[in-house]
Parts: C-alpha cells; structure tokens; sequence
C-alpha cells in the first residue's frame, strides 16, 4: 500500500463536514494498523479552516483553493484536483464518504484513475489488506468484501456515522497547494441557491420516526413528540388513537389502518404496542419505547423500553440532545 | 382449455396488485363508513385504463379477454369490494350492447364507457322479479319511432350514477315466456327517470344500489338493442361472462381477508406464542387457503371455456359463480374467527369483508339460481 | 428536434418478497428472487416520462444485466419508455463497478443522447456511484441529487435542482448531460393497462460486448478487481433492555443506545 487518501467535503460554512472528521479518523486508524501513511485532501474555494480541522485527526492534510467551486458542482471539480495531487503509483486506498458528496467525487475518481470501489461501507479494518463490511438486501445481511491482489487505486465510500471521530493526539500539518491548469471535466455551475423549510420527508421514507400515542395526552404532548423528532432529524408518527383524538392528522398514522413504516429508529412515545399498531412499525430497526407501564406490550419486540413519564423523559432527552450539538 | 398467464397478464395483475394496495385499500374504510361513491376511485381506474378492460380496441378499449378481466378484479376486490363494483358493472351494463348492439350502437355508446367517461348499470330486476326475473313487469310501448317505457326497476347497481342503462322491458305482454323483453339503452338523465331511493345495505355500502323509475321514459328506437323479443337472450348471454367476474370478486375478497388473517396469525401472541403456532388456527388458515386457491383456478378455467366458446358456457358461469360466492363467504367468516375479538371490530377490515362477502352469494342470480343452472346443464330440461 | 434520453435501469431482487441472498459462490443468487426495476430508476424513468409528456422526447432504457432483464424492462416500456437497450452477456456475470461504468459508457457512447438519467442509487447495492463515474468517462457534466430537472432543447441546456444542506442548489450545465436523480422528482406512475398491453410492440435492442467494442479481456466478471470473502447476518432483536431510574439517566440510557447504533 503506497498511501491512504482521505477525500474530506466541507460545510456551506467552510468547516470541515462531520462525515470527513469520521472519515479522517479513519483514515488515521487504517494508517496506524497498516504502517502506510496517510493525507487529507480539501478542495473548497476557501479550504483552510476545514482544513485544519482535518489535520486534528489526520497527520497531514493537503489543501487545494479551488475558486471555481464557489459557484460550481463540487464533485466533478475535487476529484479532477484530487487525481492531480494523489501518488497512485502503487496501491492506493481513498475513502470518502457516502453520502451525496462523497458518491460524486468516488464516481468521478473511479473513472479517472481507473480504480476499483466497494460502496457504502458500515464497517472498514485492516487484516493484510482492506476488511470492508456492508449490510446488503435490506439489512438482512453483512457482507465482508476486500480488493483483489494487485488492484491500484482502491476507492471505498464509508456511510456516514459508521465511525465516531476521535482526534489525534497531536494535530497535523497542513500544506497549501494551489491547483495548475483548468479541469477538463465540464463541472456544472451553480446559478441560483435556494432556501427551503426542507424537502419534507413523508413518514414513508423517514430514516426517524418519533410516535406519539394515547399517552402524549394531547396537541401539546405531540409538540414534545416533533421537538424530539426535529432533534434527531427524523419525522413525527402517530397511533390511531391520537388521531381519532384530532391531536395529528391520519397522514402520520401508523399502524393496520394507517402506514406500515420501517425506518432505521422508531422511538414510540406513551405507546402500548397494541396489535394494530404494531403490524405498522415492528420492522424498525431500533425500536425504544418510553411507556409508564413496565408491561406493555411493546416491550415484546423492543429494543428497549424506558419506563417513566414520556414528559420527564422526554425534556430530559431533549435537554441530552441540545447538549450533544454544541 | 388450459391457461397460461402471459407475460402481459402477470404485469398487468402486479400492476393492478399495487395499484390496489396503494391507493384503494387505504380508502376502503372510509367508503364503507361513509357509503359515499368513491367518484376518486373511479377517476383513477378511468385514468389507469381499467374501466376500458372490457371493451374493443376500436372503441378505445383494451380488448381484455375474460381471463384478464377477471385479473383485474381480483385484485381490486381483494382491497375494496365496492371499488372492484366500478369494474365489474361497467362490464355488466355495457355487455348487451357488446354482444348485441348494431355497430352504429357500438360506436355511438361504448367509446365513453371505455374511456370512463360515463358509467354503464344493468336494470333487470323489480320489485316483484328478483330471481324470477323473467316475469319483470316493465313496459316498453312502440310509439312512432320511440319506445316508451313505464315501471320501476330495484336493486340497480351505480343507477344513481350511471349514465347508460340497459334497461329490460316487456314489449310482447302476451308473447312466450323468453320472448317478452327486449333490452333498451337508456341514457340518462331524461324526462321521466327518477332515482327513487338508495338501499341501506350490509355491506358494499359505497355502491349506490337504487331504485329506479320509469314514468313514460321515452327512449329512441335506435337504442334498442337487437330486436323486438331478443331481451331475455342478451340478458343470459350477459350472464355467462358477467357472473365469471363476480366469482373473480368473491376470489378477491377471499384472498384479502385470508392476507389479514395470516398476518395477525403471525403477530398476535396469547399464551407466550404466537397463535399461528396453535394447530387450531392453522387448521383454520390451511382450509381458507385451499378454498380460495381452488376457487381461484375454477374461475380462471371458467374464464378461458367461456372465452373459447365452449357449448358449456352457462354451466361454467354458473360453477365458478357458486364456487366463488360460497368461498368468500366462508373464509371471510373464518377470518374474523381467526382475529376472534379483534375482527368483529373496524380496526381490522375483516368485518367489512365479511359484510361485503354476501352480495355475492345474492346478486347476478342467487346461489340457489346458479345449481339450477348447473343442474340444468347435467339433466337437460325436464 | 426532440430531446433524447436514456434512462439507466438495473434489475433488482425484489425488496419486498425479501427473498435476495448470495449464492454460494457470494455472488447474487439471481434465480432466489424474483426481479423487478429498481426503485430509484422508477423515479428518474417518471421524470423522463413527464418532459416527454410536456415537451416531447424519446425515452430509452438503458441496462446491463442478463437476459431476463427484458421482461423487467417491459414494465418500463409499459410506463411509456419508446424503447429499451439491454447489454447482455455471459461475461458480465460477477462484474464489479468499475466494469459497469465501462460498459455503460461504451453503449452510450453508441447511442445519440441529450440527457442521461441515474437512479440515486440500487436497493440491492447502495452505492450511487455510476452515475458520476459516467459522466467522468464520457467527459460530461454531473448534476447530481436532482429534485427537478428542466431540458431546454433550443438552448442545449438543462437546469437542476439539487438538494443541498440549505434547500437546493440550482445548477446549470449544457447538454449533453447525466443527471443522477432522486425520490424527489415525483412519484412514479402505474403502468397504464394501455401501456402494459402496448409494450410487446416496443423493441428492445441486446447487445453483447463485442457489439460495443469491449471484449471479456477488459471488463466483466473475470476482471472484477472487488470480491466477497465471508457474510454474516446481523444479530437478532434480543429482548428489550428495560431502564428505570430518574428522567435523565433514562435520557442518557437512550443517547447512548442511539451512539451505539450509529443513529446520531
């Protein structure tokens, strides 16, 4: 393995994305076991802050000023100045990440290098080459994949959160490279931004789903529900009981004679687990539940259930949560 | 006669399968509570080509045969029964124009039932002629070049909705028996025709069953359907693939409660298990599923015969119609057995299945008139 | 002059009879599920149906994948695709990404186009990557998580909307293009019964590798450079982990579960 190459993306604020701060400790980990080293690479019309930020998990960081991508598609322009700037004499490994960003510039670098990739990875180590896990079909299994001997450039596309980020104990240099020549890849220009509340996310496709049932009591039980839901990014669901209350409209609800949902956490606020609701959400990946009843039957086929008042828990995980955002 | 689902057939069911599932099942509750025309179903089944299933691709149909008609209803019916209604009485009512209808008739009345333009509904039935329908009392009077029709029809599926009517009305009141009717068709709104009232039924309460009446309607002699006496024939022949699609329904609705009740099966837990662990309701599960799978392949079979031109064309009708009808009644009723307290309330749709299960054992001919017509067929006429 | 698209379509294990599992060579066991359009594609194919309904194009689907693709392309053609192109070939069996997007590029390269069309990604590999390894290959723009996409056939451009952290980013690049769709581009329809009889009459071409000028040699399953070397399946819900204890504890309780798995 010649060097390990962290493609990190930026905030519309300059700093550094929380995925690439993964990505870099990653990158770092893979270096460490592997005895290869390993280099940040920032392309931004204003890469330095990020860039420091990089270098406090990554020994080295390469930052590239690209003014084109102030007001141009990201993808194609970082990995034109990426390709410039990574050694893939030998076997190479890249990583960046998989999320709409990351997909983009991996793609590109794949064409442009003529590398190989593994998409999507859950989980990646280091045992004589690359270990990369992904949950295929559905999540219903993991498969371990690796990269054929002799492959050059290896791109892989870790998921966002498949790594907590931990700093190094020392911080990194950074090295400012200013890109030489145009690219040749016809990167789209951006001629208009728009603010918008949010492409909102119908419960069908929510990744979080926050229920509230007969226990929220009512409109203001439910406006704790969708603070909750708002904090962990995620949508607002509803047993039927709320809704033949008039607490929330039918669209949110789950269950028999609503949605059938099955989104990665379902955390059910005041629910039973009564039957009908849970032919609705029982394929959730993670299912809590906080419910004043230690049996209710929603303990049957949760992962866990927090028995107390849905209000004091409730404040207090919203308090937990404000707390983790800093 | 064998069958084999072509490629088209099978994209056509899945389509319709998610189509049901989608956007017809989460509104069955509701058109049950409300008994309101789902006039949003009909649009989409207009829109999605559905309602032009039985009619010519010259008129602007598909140019279904039966089989994949009776496809078609099926899965709309496993998820509403009222909705699947659309489907089938727009074939019921148009039938006697597409089996005897002139060509100028054709062209003039069928493009807008294929396009769903205008609903179609079969008015046959009174007051006093159900099963007896041959002796319906109706009036048909020649007048000049009009007829004028006088009397009351009951039990007429969309006739508060439709607009064409295949009206049977007796127009030789001394003629023999199966010569008396000649079959109009009517359009309304006109001078005359009134929508009585609407039944409060058990079950497909989205349907507007209605009686109809007929105080000197007069109707063109244009739109009468084959001649003078060919009434009771058209109805029969209307019969023998209209009641193969209402064995496809009762197949349908079989099958849908039949999905609820093994889906609870498989979560309901009593006693730390769940219950389709116990024998007893496996038992139960194992009989429905044989039941609907043996109506189903009846019906499927009773489709291409018919389609074929087999001379036991009515008996086939008859068969998969009394099959069908009986099997959606019992395995709905297990159903709800099966969700025990659960499926007698509306939390489940079981009840209204079950509710919805009956007609079909009552109307295109009683269960009682289908064994005539298959003894019939076995004895010959006495 | 009508606008020209090409829709990329995969077939996938079907995600709802949730029967997909690898064979025992840890490749896609294709005969254990029945196959349907991937999702993602049904999305972009609507998106090309409604400029087509708006200002008229011809909409052809685009797929490598073995033989029995063609009656997975059917329910696109039922939709209203004109016409489908299937890259087939024995060869192709096992092939890795890399190779895709070569083969791909090379069809394409075939064929006259304005507009290319990327699902965001398969149900059956989730990567979401083709899309812009294409537009590197063929040396055309990207724009990609489109929310709407708008061709101007007269102009040579076409405009994005792309979601970004804020809203969305309008983006504009001259054709030809490859835009990478989303589920925001709109639901896709229901094949009409039309459509659905109709579609047998609609062509589609296969083409082997030697009709796109590559060989078993360049690309395929014998130069796949990624493979599977083991598979496990993820634990089974255990019971519930029960928390009493004052609000906060509890709070915390639950933060920590959610660190666990990766949610936060």
């Amino acid at each position: 393995m010649a060097g390990i190459w962290v493609v990190a993306e930026t905030n519309p604020d300059g700093s550094l994305a929380r995925s690439s701060s993964e990505l870099g400790t990653l990158g770092r980990t893979l270096a460490e076991a592997s005895g290869v080293a390993a280099t940040g690479i920032v392309v931004a019309a204003d890469p330095d802050a990020a860039a420091a930020e990089l270098a406090t998990y990554l020994p080295a960081v390469i930052a590239i000023p690209e003014p084109a991508a102030a007001d141009h598609a990201w993808g194609q322009l970082a990995a034109e100045r990426a390709a410039a700037v990574i050694d893939a004499s030998g076997p190479t490994l890249i990583l960046a990440s998989a999320g709409p960003d990351g997909r983009d510039v991996a793609g590109s670098l794949l064409a442009l290098l003529d590398g190989a990739a593994l998409v999507n990875a859950t989980a990646v180590a280091w045992s004589d080459g690359e270990s990369v896990e992904m949950s295929v079909f559905g999540g219903k299994l993991i498969t371990i994949s690796g990269f054929v001997d002799g492959t050059g450039v290896r791109i892989i596309t870790v998921r966002p959160n498949a790594v907590n980020p931990e700093p190094a104990q020392q911080p990194g240099g950074v090295e400012r490279r200013a890109p030489s020549g145009s690219t040749t890849l016809p990167a789209a220009a951006i001629v208009d931004r728009l603010e918008s509340e949010g492409a909102a996310v119908s419960i069908d496709d929510a990744r979080v789903i926050v229920a509230g049932g007969r226990g929220t009591g009512g409109e203001q039980g439910f406006e704790l529900v969708e603070e909750i839901a708002g904090l962990l990014g995620g949508a607002v669901g509803a047993t039927r009981a709320a809704v033949d209350s008039g607490w929330i409209p039918y669209a949110q609800q789950i269950g028999q004679t609503g949605k059938i949902v099955k989104p990665r956490l379902y955390l059910a606020m005041g629910i039973s687990g009564a039957i009908q609701h849970k032919v609705g959400m029982q394929t959730s990946e993670t299912i809590i539940a906080v419910n004043r009843d230690p049996d209710a039957p929603i303990a049957e086929f949760a992962d866990m259930l927090v028995v107390g008042d849905l209000f004091e828990v409730g404040r207090a995980l919203v308090t937990e949560l404000k707390a983790r955002k800093g | 006669m064998t069958y084999r689902l072509s490629e088209e057939q099978v994209l056509l069911r899945d389509t319709l399968h998610a189509l049901a599932d989608e956007r017809i099942a989460p509104r069955a509750a509701e058109i049950d509570r409300t008994g309101e025309f789902p006039e949003d179903i009909r649009q989409l089944l207009a829109a999605q080509d559905v309602l032009a299933l039985p009619f010519p691709e010259a008129y602007g149909g598909v140019g279904a045969d039966l089989l994949t008609q009776c496809l078609a209803i099926e899965q709309i019916a496993r998820a509403d029964t009222t909705s699947s209604l659309i489907l089938t009485v727009q074939g019921l009512g148009s039938l006697p124009i597409l089996l005897g209808g002139s060509d100028e008739q054709k062209a003039r009345l069928l493009p807008d039932l294929a396009s769903g333009k205008k609903l179609a509904a079969f008015a046959l039935t009174e007051p006093e002629a159900g099963s007896d329908a041959v002796n319906a009392r109706t009036r048909a009077v020649r007048d000049g070049d009009e007829y004028v029709l006088e009397g009351t029809k009951r039990f007429i599926t969309n006739g508060s909705v439709a607009s064409v009517i295949s009206v049977f009305a007796v127009t030789s009141p001394e003629g023999p028996r199966h010569q008396r009717l000649s079959c109009f068709a009517v359009d309304v709104p006109t001078k005359g025709f009134k929508v009585a009232r609407l039944e409060h039924k058990l079950g497909i309460r989205g349907s507007p069953t209605a009686e109809l009446e007929f105080d000197g309607v007069r109707v063109p002699a244009a739109n009468r359907i084959g001649n003078e006496g060919d009434g009771w024939k058209l109805a029969m022949a209307t019969f023998d693939r209209s009641r193969p699609a209402i064995a496809a329904q009762a197949v349908g609705i079989a099958q849908g409660a039949l999905d609820v009740a093994v889906a609870y099966a498989r979560d309901r837990k009593q006693f730390g298990q769940r219950i389709g662990d116990f024998q007893m309701v496996q038992a139960m599960l194992a009989d429905m599923d044989a039941r609907v799978e043996a109506a189903r392949q009846l019906t499927y079979k009773a489709c291409v015969e018919i389609e074929a031109g087999s001379p036991e064309t009515a008996r086939w009708a008859s068969i998969s119609k009394l099959v069908a009808g009986d099997a959606a009644m019992a395995v709905t009723t297990d159903a709800v057995q099966v969700l025990g307290g659960y499926g007698y309330t509306d939390d489940f749709p079981v009840e209204r299945m079950m509710r919805d299960a009956k007609i079909t054992q009552l109307y295109e001919g009683t269960q009682q008139i289908q064994r005539l017509v298959i003894a019939r067929a076995l004895l010959g006429k006495g | 002059m009508a606008l020209r698209i090409v829709v990329l379509t995969k077939p996938v294990p079907d995600p709802a009879a949730a029967a997909e599992k690898l064979g025992s060579d840890n490749r896609l066991d294709r005969a254990a599920s029945p196959a349907v359009i991937n999702g993602n594609d049904e999305y972009t194919l609507e998106a090309a149906l409604q400029i087509a309904d708006a200002q008229g194009a011809e909409v052809t689907l685009l797929a490598m994948a073995p033989p029995g693709a063609v009656e997975t392309m059917r329910k696109g053609l039922a939709m209203g695709a004109h016409r489908g192109v299937l890259v087939t070939d024995p060869a192709l069996a096992g092939s890795d990404v890399a190779s895709t997007i070569k083969v791909l590029a090379a069809a394409l390269r075939q064929m006259e186009f304005d507009l290319v069309f990327a699902g965001f990604d398969t149900s059956d590999g989730v990567g979401g990557i083709v899309g812009a390894g294409l537009a590197a290959a063929l040396q055309l723009p990207l724009l990609s998580s489109a929310a709407r996409i708008e061709p101007n056939v007269e102009a040579g451009m076409v405009r994005v909307r792309r979601i970004s952290p804020t809203g969305f980013d309008v983006l504009e690049a001259r054709l030809p293009a490859i835009v990478v769709g989303t589920q925001l581009l709109g639901a896709p329809r229901y094949p009409s019964l039309k459509g659905i009889m109709g579609a047998r009459q609609k062509e589609i071409v296969q083409q082997s590798l030697a009709d796109i000028g590559l060989s078993g040699g360049e690309v395929g399953g014998a130069q796949a450079r990624t493979l599977v070397t083991g598979r496990r399946t993820p634990p089974a819900r255990s019971a519930a982990t029960i928390v009493k204890g004052p609000p906060d504890e509890a709070a915390r309780a639950i933060v920590a579960l959610l660190v666990e798995r990766r949610l936060i």
